[in-house]
């Protein structure tokens, strides 16, 4: 197997909702508070039933780095690349802010970066990488509802899990092949 | 009897001072490596510095990521096993603290009416001085030291604060435990002897009354019960409110407030009625079976379905299924217990279960907690002559018996006090009504470290009535709490991330310890506590009127040995001597942030034999043995609680994994999760009312009013109200939530659990009605 697949394992039956992650997420990547700016986000998926039967969900999420890229796709610049792991990225000096990528993206992952002029989101905390790092989210979470890893390595606790649970991928529809897979 | 004191000094001083001697070269040789120790300003370079969270209790390990002297990120410590190595919302938000624009950076001293917001900014010096000068007036003008009254709150540095009301003298330390968990240590204790630990990694059933794992994160707990959850392991929670961790639960069954110990009572009562309990464990190793046998055959589960709406069947299940999962099964025994007026019996309900199943010291079980062995210099205080006792006991008088009028007023429980006020911490309830009291001798000067009680005790009328009475309040805290702004002193303590604080030991199944070393320079010229009580207490030692009651050979030693060989040398040699039992410990601190003897769990150290529990019988105390001698019931006696008349919903409390108590709300990191509190209310009952999600509305009960969005919601029962804690404060200090949402404190009754001397603070009635 000659390159890695990065991709990232949720089970959202863990979530506590504790937004570990999101605070963790701002410090990593300079998120500014108080702008309503944010790459990775917990969303309190409605809830079932009435009292006293009642069933809460929630969904953690972020950019699904995804094989099909509808935001690179669009962009004239060709600010949005993917590296050799398959992670999304944009190279902000390319970015002309015309915001078509915020549109075509179907999990609204995209934020204006007023500080950078220009585009952001997610990257899988991509500047951790030279230094073997999990991501911010992934390593800070109370109950490990992220597992990161090589999707391509058979080995790799994220493969593992792959291979052993069902699961499925937001907005499946769209044809996007996501890199993230929620357990079902 | 001083004469014996004096050579227990002499003889731990001496060897505190060769420890540290013998230690001091390798410690500035890591001082300096660890890149502190100098004091060098525009620092250029990365590190990642090893230390401690203080957002909350837990004291998680973490990485300081600092770029060019300033806070990058906070990471977590894989090491620290405790927290199975995570960080929370609060403790990567915690990187903030040291750059709040709103955090003290510098002493202020009142300059207007208490509580105008109008401050002077003076030196520490200068702070330092009037603190000791105001120590002096009053031992002078009251000739009783305990006429100074000495609040702190839990944390690395509380010991520091400790120091100094003790070099004072005042036996006044009024500490947060009966704002907290007094209640659940004491019930579970008067049957084990001690408060143990839930073994959620390993055990596949459990019962959990009230406690919120997935909210008030707990560790390891919170990690456990999602994270390491044994295949198969199922979780029931009773709370009248469907919490994340009723989320998680298998079974959330929404009890009716204040009768959960019924149904506790009645799976005792099918536990031994359908013979499910280990016979070996109970004769082996329990007092009293025989006398809990006749007692809960009033307790079946069909009169225990009347009082806590759960079905008889249901209640049958658990007490089947715990016991057919015993030694794995648990009764999770809880922490914040501040709830109703017989909290104490209830958690002895909770601890006789386990103790039937043999689910005691075992995996998957009840496990008393290990510790760290540390070694702590013994410091010898001056004896004084103008010391009262403290001013919550006994001997004192009766007291308004802060009981509500229902069958629980017949329990005997004590007026005068409460039956085991613990020591060192006292009631907070109590301790309020003798100061209000005024007898039999004024308190009349507060010293207070970072326990904002203007927000955290209930009755806040009350509490700033209280403060009104004193010449003298001294806040030190890292932000202008709500207590810090009705003080006359407000002295700054530098974050923890700017500070050294001494090791502690983290007691549990997975005992582990951890200190604090400065990550960056304190960005204000801010003090620890350990710095600030040095400089309060060489303020003291040039007053000769603070010295003049105790024996002058005494208070040479008390130099010598405290405020030379500890005070003035540097708080590193103090951790140097904490671990100095280990090889290399402190070099392992400095760079793991952690040290411990095993990463394993601690299992049957109660097994060995000849093992004594620290029970008056020796034994689990299934019938308690001493409490008889106060009156007190020896087994849990069930007594109907009033209920809310119509109109009328129990205030129940609560928080989110976002914020702790009331400390974090004001960091912007956190607030931006959560801006303001919402009032949640049942769907049929504002339906009723005619309230809308989202409509103002005002919650009142018989000591305050305050006003609240609506959050419309299935999450509740319908007799019951629920906003969190934290919001609708006072201080303008904290403007990111001055005013913002509901205060607890404002609506909150002021009953006690007179056992612990815990407060009671879920027996509160309100109203609702739109705003």
């Amino acid at each position: 197997m000659a390159t890695k697949k990065f991709g990232i394992v949720l089970d959202a039956k863990k979530c506590l909702n504790c937004k570990a992650c999101t605070v963790a997420c701002k410090f990593e990547n300079t998120i500014h508070p108080g702008e309503d700016d944010y790459r990775i986000w917990v969303t309190e998926l409605e809830l079932k039933g009435t009292y006293p039967n009642i069933s809460q969900e929630y969904q953690p999420s972020q950019c699904q780095h995804c094989e099909n890229t509808p935001c690179a796709s669009v962009c004239p610049t060709k600010a949005t690349y993917k590296s050799p792991e398959g992670v999304v990225l944009i190279d902000y000096d390319k970015c002309i802010l015309c915001k078509a990528c915020m549109t075509a993206c179907p999990y609204d992952a995209r934020y204006e970066n007023v500080h950078l002029h220009a585009i952001d989101k997610c990257t899988f905390c991509y500047q951790r990488q030279p230094e073997g790092r999990e991501p911010a989210c992934v390593e800070t979470c109370p109950t490990r509802v992220r597992v990161f890893g090589d999707l391509n390595d058979p080995e790799s606790e994220a493969s593992k899990l792959l291979a052993r649970n069902h699961t499925y991928q937001l907005k499946p529809e769209r044809n996007t092949r996501p890199r993230l897979h929620y357990i079902k | 009897m001083k004469l014996s004191r004096r050579k227990f000094l002499a003889a731990s001083g001496g060897a505190f001072a060769a420890a540290v001697a013998a230690a001091n070269l390798t410690s500035l040789k890591a001082v300096a490596e660890s890149g502190h120790g100098d004091a060098q300003t525009g620092e250029k370079g990365e590190k990642h510095i090893a230390s401690s969270c203080e957002m909350c209790v837990n004291k998680c390990g973490f990485y300081a990521h600092v770029v060019n002297g300033r806070i990058k990120k906070l990471n977590p410590n894989p090491r620290f096993f405790k927290s199975r190595a995570m960080l929370c919302a609060r403790g990567n938000a915690g990187a903030e603290e040291p750059y709040n624009p709103e955090r003290l950076k510098t002493p202020l001293v009142r300059d207007g009416e208490r509580g105008s917001n109008k401050w002077r900014k003076i030196s520490y010096e200068e702070a330092f001085q009037i603190v000791a000068q105001k120590l002096a007036e009053a031992k002078t003008k009251y000739e009783n030291r305990s006429s100074v009254a000495f609040f702190s709150s839990e944390g690395l540095q509380e010991g520091s604060f400790q120091m100094l009301a003790q070099t004072y003298g005042s036996l006044n330390t009024v500490r947060h435990p009966s704002l907290c968990l007094s209640s659940t240590i004491q019930g579970w204790s008067s049957v084990y002897g001690v408060y143990p630990d839930a073994d959620l990694a390993n055990a596949m059933f459990v019962v959990m009354p009230g406690a919120n794992r997935a909210e008030a994160l707990v560790t390891p707990d919170s990690m456990d019960f999602l994270r390491y959850r044994p295949k198969g392991q199922q979780l029931v929670v009773l709370d009248p409110r469907f919490t994340n961790t009723a989320a998680k639960a298998d079974k959330w069954y929404p009890v009716k407030p204040a009768t959960d110990m019924a149904f506790m009572l009645a799976m005792i009562n099918v536990i031994i009625n359908e013979e499910l309990y280990n016979k070996d464990f109970v004769a082996n190793m329990t007092e009293g079976f025989d006398e809990l046998k006749a007692h809960v055959q009033q307790y079946t589960p069909e009169w225990a379905e009347k009082e806590c709406e759960i079905p008889a069947d249901e209640i049958k299940w658990c007490a089947r299924e715990f016991a057919k999962y015993a030694p794995r099964s648990v009764i999770y025994p809880g922490r914040r217990t501040s709830w109703y007026v017989d909290d104490v019996a209830f958690r002895r309900a909770c601890a006789i279960i386990p103790a039937l199943c043999g689910c005691w010291d075992v995996p998957g079980g009840i496990v008393p907690k290990s510790g760290v062995p540390l070694k702590n210099p013994d410091i010898m205080y001056p004896f004084y002559d103008m010391v009262e006792e403290r001013l919550d006991v006994e001997s004192f008088g009766e007291f308004d018996n802060n009981l509500p009028d229902d069958a629980r007023k017949e329990a005997g429980l004590p007026t005068d006090s409460v039956a085991y006020l613990g020591e060192k911490d006292g009631s907070w309830i109590r301790f309020r009504e003798a100061v209000l009291r005024g007898e039999p001798y004024p308190v009349k000067m507060m010293m207070v470290y970072k326990q904002n009680f203007v927000e955290a005790a209930p009755n806040r009328a009350k509490t700033l009535k209280m403060m009104e009475m004193m010449d003298f309040i001294c806040m030190i805290d890292i932000q202008m709490s709500d207590t810090a702004f009705y003080a006359d002193l407000v002295i700054p303590e530098s974050t923890y991330l700017e500070r050294w604080d001494v090791v502690h030991s983290l007691a549990g199944i997975w005992p582990i310890a951890t200190f604090r070393q400065a990550c960056i320079e304190p960005v204000y010229q801010t003090k620890s506590m350990f710095e600030i009580t040095g400089g309060i207490v060489d303020e003291m030692l040039k007053i000769p009127e603070l010295w003049d009651d105790t024996d002058e050979e005494e208070l040479e030693y008390f130099k010598e040995d405290f405020v030379e060989a500890i005070l003035h040398a540097p708080i590193q040699d103090y951790i140097k001597y904490q671990v100095s039992g280990f090889e290399n410990g402190y070099e392992k601190l400095l760079k793991d942030g952690v040290i411990y003897k095993t990463d394993q769990g601690v299992y049957g150290q109660s097994a060995k034999p000849g093992y004594r529990f620290k029970t008056r019988s020796g034994k689990i105390e299934l019938t308690n043995v001493k409490y008889p001698d106060k009156g007190l019931d020896a087994l849990p006696v069930y007594r109907r609680a009033r209920q809310p008349k119509d109109g009328q919903f129990r205030f129940i409390l609560g928080r989110h994994g976002w914020n702790t108590h009331t400390g974090t709300q004001n960091n912007e990191f956190l607030w931006e999760i959560q801006k303001e509190n919402t009032l949640w209310i049942n769907s049929k009952e504002a339906l009723k009312l005619g309230i809308k999600n989202g409509d103002r509305v005002v919650v009142k009960s018989s000591v305050g009013e305050q006003t609240v969005k609506a959050e419309v919601t299935e999450k509740i029962r319908p007799d019951c109200v629920f906003y969190a804690h934290g919001f609708g404060r006072v201080s303008k200090g904290m403007s990111l939530v001055y005013q913002k949402g509901a205060s607890q404190a404002a609506i909150l009754e002021d009953y006690i659990e007179p056992i612990s001397g815990n407060a009671a603070m879920h027996e509160t009635f309100v109203t609702v009605s739109k705003a």
